[in-house]
């Protein structure tokens, strides 16, 4: 089932989108959304349309099934087979929805009525179209729970939404999407909301149901890793056009378009050891790869295991980001521990930490024991739950460890005076991942930035504070005329910087970024990162840096440090231990994450089911 | 969380509101002109009378051990005796109790039965006529003082045009209130106009929040019309937070219960309120305000208890 | 039973306003805020009403004025005629007078009512909202209690004790209507403490005080005001309870509920314009207060409850 094969699938389009227009009329007048779009899906293949946010990807999608929010116009035509959606009835569209054209969404949290059992909402599903007895519709829905995967499904067919995780939710809106065998799947964004893990595994559901029934999918989405994973052509949406479209392997490996082209380039990639991922099927293959300081130079062939964990880099010809230099460089010195000299600015010992008590106790860490040392970058790495943003925070001091030690700058946290602690806390600089709720919306930006100062710097006058502001805001990249906006005038990225400016206002020597840049777009994460970047090597603060995304930490951070479910799975140098790493979950957690390269996923793809087929067979029983 | 040890827990917390609840009444108990003994005893007791009182009742005792004391009385049913009637509090309120609970649950189901479709409906026509007309109407009926609502009521249905008496169901049994269903008509009916005016507007917003929630656009997706939708799924999730209001009406509507009561001259705990009210008979008074603060808190309490049983996830812990 | 309404305000949440914020640069939140009200009929008619009735009430009394002091036992009970618009009442005193020297004490008790509960309200949500756990639990179980009993049994208690003049009825009105408002801003300091910059400010050693003082108090204002409107329209409708329940105040001083409860026995007699004015006054004044509330609380886009 290679691409070539699929996109060959002949046959009329079941999507036709010409010259789609949809305007929304808001409070402040009409915003044009989408103009002039003009696409179509065939059965059988797969449309990934992607963009970054606000480029009118998904209104396009809610267009091709009549959703659109009420405020919005559409014009155009969208024809789903022979009906034009645009000016449609809403009788007519209803029986078109779940039967011709059906649709899975992001977020699984709220896609389901929270008051119905999961098998009667497959089983509405399927009776909206069929007459059928109910009992009837029951039985079919356990058989789709089966089809997407879920197990126990007699039982489970029974369940609530919340008794299941994001996962099984996501496969459970996959089943209603699927229930009367439509013609077209639309998917909107529907992995953005799940661990990597996840997304692999639902990805491969998508995939194989779309194989087996010949539907068509359209796939919205900002990830190019999963378009590389799953798409046969690409659209590339800019500002509510689409500028560039084609075949996956052209658009992702030679785009025309200048848009696309700095689109990919502003992709993270997870530079891979080529052969880590067939390491995977045998356990304990990378095991020496541990002490391994040196990173190769050169791209490795695809030979056996231990071959493969020997020449370790990043395919040559993917492109790095600017502030993957320094990681890179640091990378050989670091690793093997030319700070260990330095005492660690932040240092967490054994620390646990337990909410609740007796029955309910949940044990968000356990025996955490990791370090930040001058200068230098650590990435937190894990999935949702690991604890990674529990550590952080046990590091700002804004969790309490219910045992263990936090020694900050030298100084065990529980044995100063508060006065001395808040004197030590003005050495850190907080980033935290809400653009939006990082900022006090009543103040202004100005405010923002010289609410540190107001607090350390009690006899700084207001001239004095509104320079340093100033310059703080150049620091960021920003325009000193910054300082008087609000907030709210200000895009995601603009804001993250002005968090930034606000995090050095007192020149820490820590700054601790909770997935500063994960509610961003790829181009200006990039520059986030890079701010950072320059300006630590300006002012040589350390920085721990929690992230969920592999990629960004391997080119940001010179040591990582990978938590599971509260525990330290592993830590070491990045580079060595993103490519040689030395435990399952690791090499498992690398395996999921799709990378922008259609030609190098698909063998990717095919080396982690291997493992997996292979870990299933040998009863090893590693399903997550 | 389990089943049993939320509802310990609950049943701790009321346990908790209601001792509070005794405080205040001590404390009102002490704060009467003349102190405990003459509210008890009565205008008409003597100096010797209350020193003799005081002391039989250990009033001369400092104000922990009296509290013990009073909270000793109470936990066997001793509310103190009525002046004016000369006959135990705690009797008087069990005759009266019953028929209360009788208006207020026809008030509340009635103004119930009639404030969800409206709320719904309002929703569904969100800024059109409909939504205008009943959102105003349920201003007015929220605005008007019971008394006058009332009074309208019997002036219209009653005097004008003669459909039903005037005066609620009188006789000291709930048979004999029950005989007499015409008589119940006004007053439920202006117990009932506030809980429409609330409830449809509570309604009204719970369904509009639910509308504009992902799994309706889900549930579109999959090809259900408007009405199987919001008959399915949008009025059972609109309806759990309004249960849970209900709970906290629960004060509102035996305060609406004291002036129907008054008003229609019908025999419950609100008419016995009123004319211990009037003649200053403090241990009715006191009495009343505690049984109906427990009603109150065993009321919200049960909301929450049937909140959870409709809504899965607060069973688990998880809402 | 409504004044009653310790937890009963007339909720309304409208949902996510459509549209949402697609371009909201170069708007204040304040403008937007005006915008969305001014866009709500009802909500403006309130506005309007409430202000015609301050003129009335206040201006009236220098274009037309009466006698409200002193009984003219000679013109009671007189119909609406030339010299007096809207008839006399039972002692004489001319009623459109009345009602503009009713309204006087109505309004101005409901507002300082009002007010005096929320400010109340608002300290006590805020102390246990922030400082959480146990005082939260304790301070919020008295909010629980005080909620338990009704607030026209408490008032009707106290009538039984003593007669309060306007200051008096204005404090025991916001000792027995803080609760409610109490909850609310509870229920938003728990939200706000739990705000990213919040936890940004304690992580470098920022203090308490100007977590409350900055951040919380002056993101609470939006909810607060709509709390205080509520209780604005919910205490002047209290007040027009409180004539009733023996508790006003004592001639010739009046307000409108005092009006209405005086002229509730002359509903046989055909003397409607002792009952309709200040009925009408009362429930037009009350409505509009909930209107305006409403109007805010979808304007400023918070949620009526906790």
């Amino acid at each position: 089932m290679t691409a070539t094969d699929r996109t060959t699938t002949a046959g009329e389009p079941i999507l036709r989108l010409e010259d789609l227009g949809v305007t929304f009329s808001s409070e402040t007048g009409d915003v044009p959304a989408v103009r002039g779009v003009s696409l179509h899906v065939r059965p059988g293949e797969t449309l990934a349309l992607v963009g970054e946010s606000g480029s009118g990807k998904s209104t396009v999608a809610l267009a091709s099934i009549g959703l659109l929010p009420d405020n919005a116009r559409a014009t155009g035509r969208a024809l789903l087979g022979s009906t034009d959606v645009v000016g449609a009835a809403e009788r007519d569209l209803a029986s078109l929805r779940g039967r011709t054209v059906s649709m899975v969404f992001q977020e699984p949290a709220t896609a389901l009525d929270p008051l119905t059992r999961i098998g009667a909402q497959i089983a509405e599903v399927v009776r909206n179209h069929r007459r059928i007895a109910a009992k009837e519709a029951d039985a079919l829905a356990v058989d789709l729970l089966r089809r997407v995967g879920i197990p126990d499904p007699e039982r489970r067919a029974r369940a609530f939404p919340f008794e299941l995780s994001g996962g099984q939710r996501q496969r459970v809106v996959i089943a209603m999407a699927i229930a009367n065998d439509p013609g077209l799947l639309i998917a909107d964004e529907p992995t953005t909301a799940l661990d990597v893990t996840v997304q692999a595994e639902i990805l491969d559901l998508l995939r194989r149901l779309a194989v087996e029934s010949g539907t068509g999918v359209l796939l919205v989405t900002h990830n190019m890793g999963v378009v590389a994973d799953f798409a046969d052509r690409v659209a590339v949406m800019l500002q509510g056009r689409i500028v560039e479209t084609g075949p996956v392997e052209d658009v992702l490996l030679r785009p025309e378009h200048e848009y696309t082209k700095r689109l990919l380039a502003a992709v993270p990639r997870l530079a891979v050891a080529p052969a880590a991922v067939p390491a995977a099927a045998k356990d304990g293959a990378a095991a020496g790869s541990q002490d391994r300081p040196e990173a190769g130079s050169q791209d490795g062939p695809r030979t056996g295991t231990e071959a493969g964990a020997e020449s370790a880099t990043p395919a040559p010809e993917v492109p790095l980001p600017r502030y993957a230099a320094r990681a890179r460089k640091a990378n050989t010195d670091t690793a093997q521990g030319s700070a260990a000299g330095h005492e660690p600015v932040v240092d967490l010992r054994d620390v646990t930490v337990v909410y609740g008590r007796r029955i309910g106790a949940v044990r968000a860490l356990d025996g955490v024991s990791l370090n930040v040392r001058p200068g230098e970058t650590v990435g937190l790495v894990g999935e949702s739950g690991s604890g990674k943003s529990t550590a952080a925070r046990v590091a700002l001091g804004l969790i309490r460890p219910t045992s263990g030690t936090v020694t900050l700058f030298g100084s065990d946290l529980r044995r100063t005076r508060a006065r001395a602690r808040r004197e030590l806390r003005s050495g850190i600089g907080v980033v935290l991942q809400d653009p939006v709720a990082s900022l006090d919306a009543r103040m202004t930006v100005l405010e923002c930035i010289a609410e540190p100062l107001r607090v350390h710097r009690r006899g700084m006058s207001a001239k004095e504070r509104q320079e340093q502001v100033g310059a703080l805001l150049e620091r960021v990249r920003l325009p000193r005329s910054f300082a008087q906006r609000a907030p709210r005038e200000l895009s995601g990225g603009q804001r993250q910087r002005v968090s930034l400016a606000r995090a050095l206002a007192l020149e820490p020597k820590l700054l601790v970024a909770d997935e500063p840049t994960s509610a961003l777009d790829v181009s200006v994460q990039e520059a986030v990162l890079e701010v950072i970047t320059e300006l630590q090597d300006e002012l040589g603060f350390a920085c721990l840096f929690v992230s969920h995304d592999l990629a960004v930490v391997q080119h940001f951070a010179e040591r990582v440090v990978v938590m599971r479910s509260g525990r330290i799975e592993e830590q070491g140098g990045t580079m060595d231990t993103l490519l040689h790493p030395g435990t399952d979950y690791t090499r498992r957690l690398l395996a999921a994450v799709p990378v922008p390269d259609p030609v190098l996923q698909r063998r990717r793809r095919a080396a982690r089911l291997a493992a997996t087929a292979g870990a299933a067979a040998g009863g090893a029983g590693a399903t997550a | 969380m389990s089943t049993f040890l939320y509802l310990t827990r609950r049943v701790l917390q009321a346990a908790a509101v209601i001792l509070i609840v005794t405080v205040a009444t001590f404390c009102l108990l002490h704060a009467l002109p003349g102190g405990p003994a003459r509210g008890i005893l009565g205008p008409q007791a003597t100096a010797q009378q209350i020193a003799q009182f005081n002391h039989e009742q250990s009033l001369d005792q400092s104000l922990p051990v009296q509290y013990f004391a009073y909270l000793g009385r109470l936990l066997h049913g001793d509310l103190g005796t009525s002046y004016t009637l000369n006959e135990p509090v705690a009797q008087l309120i069990q005759e009266r109790l019953p028929k209360t609970l009788v208006l207020t649950v026809l008030s509340a189901g009635v103004g119930l039965l009639l404030a969800i479709p409206l709320g719904m409906w309002q929703a569904v026509r969100r800024n059109k006529p409909v939504d205008y007309v009943i959102t105003t109407l349920s201003f007015v009926a929220y605005s008007t003082p019971v008394y006058f609502l009332g009074l309208m009521l019997v002036l219209v249905f009653s005097h004008i045009l003669p459909w039903f008496p005037a005066q609620a169901p009188q006789g000291d049994t709930l048979a004999q209130v029950f005989a007499d269903p015409a008589g119940l008509v006004l007053p439920v009916a202006a117990g009932a106009a506030s809980v429409v005016a609330v409830f449809s507007r509570y309604m009204r917003g719970a369904t509009l929040e639910n509308l504009s929630e992902d799994y309706v656009r889900t549930a579109r997706a999959g090809g259900s019309r408007r009405g199987a939708i919001l008959r399915r799924h949008v009025f059972r999730n609109s309806l759990t937070p309004v249960v849970a209001m209900l709970g906290y009406y629960v004060p509102v509507l035996f305060g609406g219960a004291l002036v129907v009561e008054q008003l229609f001259n019908y025999p419950g705990m609100g008419l016995l309120f009123w004319t211990a009210a009037q003649s200053s008979d403090y241990p009715v008074l006191l009495g009343c305000v505690l049984v109906i603060s427990v009603a109150t808190v065993v009321g919200t309490l049960a909301a929450d208890v049937v909140q959870r049983f409709i809504d899965p996830r607060v069973k688990e812990g998880r809402a | 039973m409504s004044a009653v309404v310790q937890s009963g305000q007339l909720p309304g949440g409208t949902g996510p306003s459509a549209g949402a914020e697609a371009d909201g640069a170069g708007v204040s939140g304040l403008r937007l805020a005006v915008r969305r009200f001014s866009r709500n009929r009802l909500a403006v008619i309130g506005l309007a009403v409430v202000v015609l009735f301050f003129l009335f009430c206040f201006a009236g009394p220098l274009l037309y004025s009466t006698d409200q002091t002193h009984t003219a036992l000679t013109s009671a009970n007189l119909g609406p005629s030339g010299s007096h618009l809207l008839g006399t009442d039972a002692v004489g005193h001319d009623e459109l007078g009345r009602l503009m020297y009713g309204g006087k004490v109505s309004l101005v008790v409901g507002l300082a009512a009002g007010v005096l509960a929320t400010v109340i309200g608002t300290l006590w949500g805020a102390a246990a909202g922030y400082a959480g756990g146990w005082v939260d639990a304790v301070m919020m179980r008295v909010v629980d209690a005080g909620i338990a009993i009704p607030a026209l049994f408490i008032l009707l208690v106290i009538s039984a004790i003593a007669t309060p003049g306007v200051w008096g009825l204005i404090l025991i009105l916001g000792l027995v209507s803080w609760l409610v408002p109490s909850r609310l801003v509870r229920a938003e300091t728990l939200t706000l403490k739990n705000r990213d910059y919040v936890h940004t400010l304690r992580a470098i050693g920022g203090s308490h005080t100007r977590a409350i003082g900055r951040h919380i108090l002056p993101n609470s204002v939006s909810t607060v005001v709509v709390a205080a409107t509520f209780q604005v329209a919910d205490a002047i409708l209290l007040v027009a309870y409180v004539s009733y329940l023996g508790l006003g105040l004592q001639p010739p001083k009046t307000d409108w509920g005092g009006m209405l409860s005086a002229g509730l026995s002359a509903t046989y007699s055909g003397r409607w314009w002792l009952i309709v004015p200040p009925g009408l006054a009362v429930i037009l004044v009350v409505c509009a207060f909930n209107a305006i509330g409403d109007g805010l609380r979808d304007a400023f886009d918070v949620r009526g409850r906790g």
